[in-house]
């Protein structure tokens, strides 16, 4: 006859996952207060039981404002953003996986914030599952107040992880008046430099920062994993390292933004991240000359040639909306043979000289360069059928009517 | 006028098989009588706008169905409408749920489809209602083709939400805190076309539904399932096992309509011998010309996407399309874009086509209107879903038709020379078992990471605790006070397909001029059927295998003209290891039911020339071995019974391995089960002592095809008599000489006197007497 447990013992979805490491010695010194005692934590109590809090200063003099051009580069929503940064809070969560979904937790919150000549970092942990709504309440009470977080990636993912464990665990959060995410700023200025935005390489090649040793953020769920099933704290201690880092370089982060974007023209920057100044300058509105300025400065400066090719197509455009056409002219003439943007450039002068010079025999050969480059950009497989079909029927029109005209 | 149908019918029948004075061929011609509708005005309770919404549809009473239906939901009941095709089954849902709506404009519904075509369907209809309603309320449909940024609005605006159970299962439950609008205020589940979950996938939707109780509870709302079936034996019991509570059964249908004739064709035999009948595909072609030639819309359904296009092939040579007129004969299956689906329909519902090839993918409640004939090539594997195709054809008013073809499978041949069965037997029931450890299990892991467990928390029949432990000890969960948490970076729903038996195929690529894909066939019967230097028999042609891919899933093929077959050797072991329930049986011979582990492997291959069967050859092969532990059904027959039988040893293995064979067909047929789902392996019992090793004392197993069983072994134990009945009708009944495809198994493969040792074994293991004989 068979059992329960002879049965539950062939059963595939029981089958344990390759990952599962505990060692004796490691669950000899597992204590808990070894854990507050190793990090200079305290145990916190709330309503809803207790959990871990450790609290450090760095000496750090508060940047007095963010520039109100900063601010708008970075955040979409500046009319309840005071510049003032006493309301400032900086988030990162550890957690135990990347997936989402209801049971992924974050088991470590680490905030930040500056006071007086200090950047303050505190972190919350929970020992077990348990004491996830007592770290949340905890948090909760940093958001009592009218805040700005900031974090990096925390849009896509730390912000709605949150949210959906304080909805599981039935706790109200306020929202934060604004969240700047500044993965987002962070892309536009150095991905083309060093493809890969992680916080890590940005603090390494940017801010040219070293945190020392550290673990690899992809071992941190098999960690805290381990450290349940009775593993002593050292490697936990380790995670709050990497996460008290992760809060320093985000903090830093925002210093060197915020000196880079308040004088892009003064702030020695190389080509490509002017040249993604001058892309956020031009989204945001509103500094259309300085965007300009930017822009030549990022190609005076030299770009790749991706860059290159963008930065002459927006500087044109803008200098066509400022009625200097005599910038404009030059730059589309620079564009006309290059092989992607040839097509648009040709089309634009020959608007030029129809329109603006009124010479339509000069906008008729511009059209007829412009038609030509579209063939080839089609035939190379730049645009697709239907631009293609939309452009090739407006250049039709426009040379109707320069034939009529001369 | 009635009787017109009958009278086109036998004009038809006479043109068809003149030479048919047995019957044999057209085996029945089954007259369904007009029926009249029945009325109900609308429920005054209905809110006005929503009554003239209807009303400006055209719709300004209920059938007595429908009006059941809404009165029963509005007094709160779980409840299972049962009815046939196109009897206004939606509206029987629809009407109370969107009163709901109306009345209180917070209310949520969650409609589950088997498919996202059925969706799509019922996302037109609720829309054009929502435009007579002024947009009052929300409906979308959530699946793996909506885009990312629509969701956002659907979680929070979708009053209604039309999705599946994949999509309920992978991307709605593990992220229920994006769906509290809909969580906190939801009050219905509309579940249709229930018959479709049996066997795995019916298992799985009952844990789907068990989690999802779960989150519903954690919202503090108590949702009301409607369910809607076509005719099945066991509606509300199915109901129940899917929601773990009592379901009230609606069965009435007040629909009209018209004169139907359900005629049963059998394709003339050719060679008696080896009980080759002609082709049924060509029959079926030959028949549905004659329909369309007439002027009738006709469906054509096929079992197979390949069956489909052949047939496509056929009807559009006999109706090419005339210079600047659309097509009249168009394909319908899977695979099929969105867009031209809707086109197809549509022109099916205008008439502008005259005929469509369609797989089952219109068996289910698409609206297409009505047809006038329905052909099926091959009996669709169950009565029920017989039921549903024919039902395509059926005008409120006129005649309509229904023909099916048998093919010479087992079930197909018993089912046409038994017509009595068919048109007397209530439809099948359907199986599931919600308690199959492996799929409650891998449900219960996306259950804990969408909501820890609790102590004392109950899912389906288990203890929990022991199972929570050894989920704890394989790292999965970890404890913490009450609770059970989920530890695993991994998302447990993304490992759980809920369809996961059938997808597993092989392709057949003809190599011979250009590479070609001429067929599939699934995993099991792929290792017997093309392995390395089998001959592969496809539309009278015969392959040689030349390789087979395994990871890749694809054996590759050459034409081949050779004067021998193949057949594999397939080595199977059962071991029985906990016996649920045994009982000594008339034989003597034993009858039980429990637990087994199947370990099967093709180990080689013999070559067997045509008409002399002589054994020309054999090969090795060393192809992967299969073990999985599942549910059987067994009958072990006695020493004595055995040794009285008149025969040689040889003689009587035979006899065993072909009762064996139309054991299992009949099975399949009785448990409304795929044939996959069922295998079926002789085993020896094993001996108890080194003195009785040498004894024959063998057993027949029914088994489960899937690991830890789904629900079959169960009741082939307590329909034992009727199992051996019918199969006993069967062997009987049909008309080859020595055995057959269509009985027990091809002549060529078995002995010469299987067919009679067969029937002498069932005659021992059922004396005339003890067993009811429901022929006619």
């Amino acid at each position: 006859m068979d059992s329960l447990a002879d049965r539950l013992s062939r059963i595939a979805a029981l089958r344990p996952v390759s990952t599962i490491s505990r060692t004796a010695t490691d669950v000899a010194d597992a204590c808990p207060d070894t854990l507050i005692q190793l990090l200079g934590g305290e145990l916190r109590f709330t309503q809803f039981g207790s959990h871990v809090r450790v609290r450090r200063r760095f000496r750090s003099p508060q940047p007095e404002v963010i520039s109100p051009r900063a601010l708008r580069l970075i955040c979409y929503n500046t009319s309840a953003v005071s510049p003032d940064l006493s309301g400032w809070l900086l988030l990162d969560t550890e957690t135990t996986g990347l997936a989402g979904g209801t049971g992924t937790y974050a088991f470590l919150v680490g905030i930040a914030w500056w006071e007086q000549d200090s950047f303050v970092v505190e972190q919350l942990f929970m020992r077990n599952h348990g004491e996830e709504p007592s770290l949340l309440l905890d948090l909760e009470s940093h958001f009592a107040r009218d805040r700005v977080l900031v974090t990096f990636n925390g849009k896509s993912f730390d912000w709605p992880l949150l949210q959906t464990r304080f909805r599981i665990s039935r706790i109200r959060i306020r929202e934060p008046i604004a969240h700047i995410d500044l993965l987002h700023p962070a892309r536009r200025l150095w991905r083309p430099q060093l493809g890969s935005v992680a916080l890590t390489r940005l603090e390494r090649q940017i801010l040219k920062l070293d945190r020392g040793p550290d673990i690899p953020s992809e071992s941190i769920p098999q960690i805290y994993f381990d450290f349940l099933r009775g593993a002593g704290p050292r490697a936990i201690a380790e995670v709050f390292h990497h996460n008290r880092m992760d809060l320093c370089g985000l903090g830093s982060l925002l210093v060197h933004l915020n000196t880079i974007l308040s004088e892009p023209e003064e702030c020695g920057c190389r080509g490509s991240e002017l040249f993604g100044i001058s892309r956020m300058l031009q989204k945001s509105g509103g500094e259309e000359r300085l965007a300009r300025r930017v822009y030549e400065k990022a190609l005076e400066s030299g770009l790749p040639a991706d860059a290159e090719r963008a930065a002459r197509r927006e500087l044109a455009f803008l200098a066509k909306r400022g009625c200097d056409f005599e910038r404009a002219n030059a730059l589309w003439l620079e564009l006309s043979n290059d092989s992607r943007e040839g097509f648009r450039a040709c089309e634009q002068l020959a608007i030029y000289y129809e329109h603006k010079a009124r010479l339509p025999g000069k906008a008729l050969a511009f059209s007829r360069q412009a038609l030509a480059k579209l063939r080839e950009a089609f035939h190379a497989r730049r645009i697709t059928l239907k631009e293609y079909q939309r452009r090739y029927a407006a250049l039709q029109r426009r040379l109707t009517r320069l034939a009529a005209k001369l | 006028m009635p009787g017109t149908a009958l009278i086109e019918v036998q004009q038809l029948v006479g043109e068809l098989a003149p030479k048919d004075q047995l019957n044999e061929v057209v085996t029945a011609v089954h007259r369904i009588p007009a029926r009249e509708a029945q009325w109900e005005e609308m429920p005054a309770w209905i809110r006005p706008e929503l009554m003239q919404a209807y009303r400006a549809k055209g719709i300004e009473r209920l059938y007595l169905h429908q009006a059941e239906a809404a009165e029963a939901v509005r007094a709160g009941k779980d409840v299972v409408i049962v009815t046939p095709t196109a009897s206004g089954k939606t509206l029987c849902y629809n009407l109370p749920v969107l009163n709901a709506v109306v009345e209180n404009p917070d209310t949520r519904a969650l409609y589950l489809f088997p498919t996202k075509a059925l969706a799509q369907d019922q996302l037109l209809e609720l829309q054009d209602v929502g435009q007579r309603l002024g947009d009052a309320f929300g409906v979308f449909t959530y699946d793996g083709d909506t885009p990312s940024d629509a969701r956002q609005a659907i979680r929070q605006r979708g009053h209604i939400v039309l999705t599946n159970p994949d999509m309920l299962h992978a991307g709605i439950l593990p992220h229920h805190t994006k769906w509290t609008r809909l969580f906190e205020n939801l009050r219905y589940i509309v579940i249709d076309e229930l018959h479709t979950y049996r066997g795995v996938f019916g298992s799985h939707l009952a844990n789907v539904l068990r989690r999802l109780k779960r989150i519903t509870d954690f919202y503090g709302c108590n949702p009301q399932f409607i369910f809607s079936s076509a005719t099945i034996a066991n509606p509300g019991e199915l109901a129940q096992r899917l929601t773990g509570s009592d379901v009230t059964v609606l069965e009435g249908n007040g629909a009209p309509s018209a004169e139907k004739c359900f005629v049963f064709y059998n394709p003339p035999v050719v060679n008696r011998f080896l009980g080759i009948r002609r082709s049924y595909i060509n029959e079926t072609w030959r028949i549905a010309r004659k329909f369309v030639k007439r002027g009738f819309q006709t469906i054509v359904f096929a079992n197979s996407r390949l069956h489909t296009e052949v047939l496509l092939t056929y009807l559009k040579q006999d109706n090419p399309p005339l210079p600047g007129s659309p097509e009249i004969v168009k394909g319908y299956r899977g695979g099929y874009l969105p867009l031209e689906r809707r086109e197809i329909e549509q022109g099916l519902r205008n008439g502008s086509i005259r005929a469509v090839v369609a797989t089952n993918a219109l068996e289910l409640g698409i609206d297409i209107g009505s047809l006038d004939v329905a052909v099926m090539a091959g009996y669709p594997g169950t009565i029920a879903s017989t039921w549903q195709r024919a039902g395509r054809a059926g005008r409120r008013t006129g005649a309509s038709y229904a023909v099916m073809v048998a093919s010479s499978r087992p079930l197909d041949q018993f089912i046409v020379k038994h017509p009595e069965y068919f048109f007397s037997e209530s439809p099948e029931h359907v199986y599931i078992q919600p308690d199959n450890l492996e799929i409650l299990i891998n449900h219960l892991k996306c259950a804990a990471f969408e909501l820890p467990l609790q102590n004392g928390e109950s899912f389906g029949g288990v203890d929990l605790q022991i199972i929570c432990e050894r989920l704890a000890e394989s790292g999965y969960l970890h404890k913490s006070g009450e609770f059970w948490y989920w530890t695993q970076e991994a998302y447990p729903a993304d490992t759980v397909s809920l369809r996961s038996v059938s997808s597993d195929n092989f392709v057949i690529i003809d190599e011979t001029v250009e590479p070609e894909v001429i067929g599939e066939v699934d995993f099991t019967s792929a290792l017997t059927t093309v392995h390395p230097k089998a001959i592969y028999i496809h539309g009278a042609q015969q392959y040689h295998v030349e390789r087979l891919e395994f990871e890749q899933r694809k054996a590759y093929v050459r034409r081949v003209a050779v004067d021998y077959f193949t057949q594999a050797i397939r080595y199977t072991q059962v071991k029985k290891l906990e016996v649920e329930e045994a009982a000594a049986i008339p034989g003597p011979a034993i009858k039980a039911y429990g637990d087994v582990q199947i370990r099967s492997q093709v180990v080689g291959f013999k070559k067997i020339k045509f008409y002399t069967l002589e054994n020309v050859g054999s090969g090795k092969l060393e192809l992967p071995e299969n073990e999985m532990h599942t549910t059987a059904c067994w009958i072990t027959l006695d020493r004595e019974l055995t040794e009285s039988l008149p025969y040689s040893i040889s003689e009587r293995q035979d006899g065993l391995f072909g009762l064996l064979y139309a054991l299992e067909s009949v099975a399949s047929l009785l448990l409304m089960c795929d044939r996959m789902d069922l295998g079926a392996t002789i085993g020896e019992r094993m001996p108890d002592n080194a003195e009785e090793a040498e004894l024959f004392e063998p057993t027949l197993y029914l088994y489960d095809a899937y690991p830890c069983g789904i629900g079959l072994s169960r009741p082939l134990f307590e329909m034992y008599d009727l199992l051996l009945a019918r199969t006993r009708e069967m062997i009987e009944g049909c008309t080859c000489e020595k055995g057959c495809p269509s009985c027990v198994g091809p002549a060529g493969e078995a002995g010469e006197r299987t067919k009679e040792v067969a029937l002498a074994i069932l005659a021992k293991l059922s004396p005339v007497g003890t067993m009811s004989c429901s022929q006619a």
